[in-house]
């Protein structure tokens, strides 16, 4: 496995974002805040990319003609969870951090940071199993 | 959002100052260095026309992607979102940007210490490496200028 691989579409489901970002500047991020609100974006992100990771990986071990590990499932599996239920425990905190401070605008803030938040989990819970197994892979050839 | 006038902030779209941002990378990062080659040629009459692979064949896209990397997230560490959100945003980037330099620097520890290279698999891994930091960087500026819009109301 190598980096690269992944990084075709991950870079694709990027422009599809900022995409949407362009052309419905205010229903799309309106229904990523909705969705976070009603505790349904987390959940969906991880159906998303644990489908989208496995998908990935059974695509370029068919490329390769190998045979798919069960570690690197596991952990292509696994992995997104956890990022995605941190990263949004990490989001919490940062909104009632926002909300807490005196700051002008911060309902329109909040509403960014999401967005923002949003978009970096989803790119984190993409590319960082593959990361780790290629990590990995180093690692276990670097054993002697 | 929609109470706070979001419809005024992306009224301006027409600007699009991240669509020229984008095209001074391209063009300064990937086309200039291209079309440079091509001149060097026609100055020295040789009948080199090197396609843009052949002028990347070693990964050298991967710099040009660390570089806007570092560009993006000096951008971000500016801005006005809260550290969590610039650490988390910085952090990706950075690896995306190492990850994509590194095709670079492997490709190049190969041809040095004459290990088997194939410049097909540096270009074809710095090309998607590259192509994922742009995205990310896109997509960035775009938050960036939305927030900036809504610190500025």
């Amino acid at each position: 496995m190598r980096l690269a691989d992944p990084a075709a579409t991950l870079a694709y489901v990027s422009f599809l974002f900022g995409l949407l970002l362009v052309v419905f500047p205010v229903s799309f991020p309106h229904i990523i805040v909705q969705n976070w609100q009603n505790a349904r974006l987390t959940p969906i992100m991880i159906l998303f990319t644990v489908s989208l990771n496995l998908g990935l990986y059974l695509s370029v071990a068919h490329q390769r003609s190998s045979k798919p590990g069960i570690l690197a499932a596991a952990c292509l599996g696994s992995v997104p969870v956890f990022l995605l239920a941190g990263l949004n425990l990490l989001l919490q905190a940062t909104i009632a951090h926002t909300l807490a401070g005196n700051i002008p605008n911060a309902l329109a803030r909040v509403d960014e940071e999401i967005l923002a938040h949003t978009y970096f989990t989803l790119i984190a819970a993409i590319f960082g199993p593959f990361l780790l197994i290629r990590l990995g892979q180093q690692f276990r050839k670097n054993i002697p | 959002m929609v109470a706070l006038g979001i419809n005024e902030l992306t009224a301006d779209w027409a600007s699009a100052k991240w669509l020229l941002w984008i095209g001074l990378y391209l063009s300064l990062g990937i086309i200039v260095p291209w079309a440079m080659t091509r001149a060097w040629a026609h100055q020295h009459h040789s009948p080199l026309r090197p396609r843009l692979r052949q002028v990347f064949q070693n990964g050298e896209l991967g710099l040009v992607g660390l570089m806007l990397a570092i560009s993006v997230i000096w951008d971000l560490q500016k801005s006005e979102y809260t550290s969590d959100t610039i650490a988390l945003g910085s952090v990706f980037l950075a690896m995306a940007g190492i990850m994509a330099g590194a095709v670079w620097i492997e490709s190049y520890c190969r041809r040095t210490t004459g290990t088997r290279f194939r410049p097909d698999r540096a270009w074809r891994d710095s090309r998607n490496l590259t192509l994922l930091v742009f995205s990310l960087a896109i997509v960035t500026e775009i938050l960036l200028d939305r927030f900036a819009k809504v610190t500025a109301l």
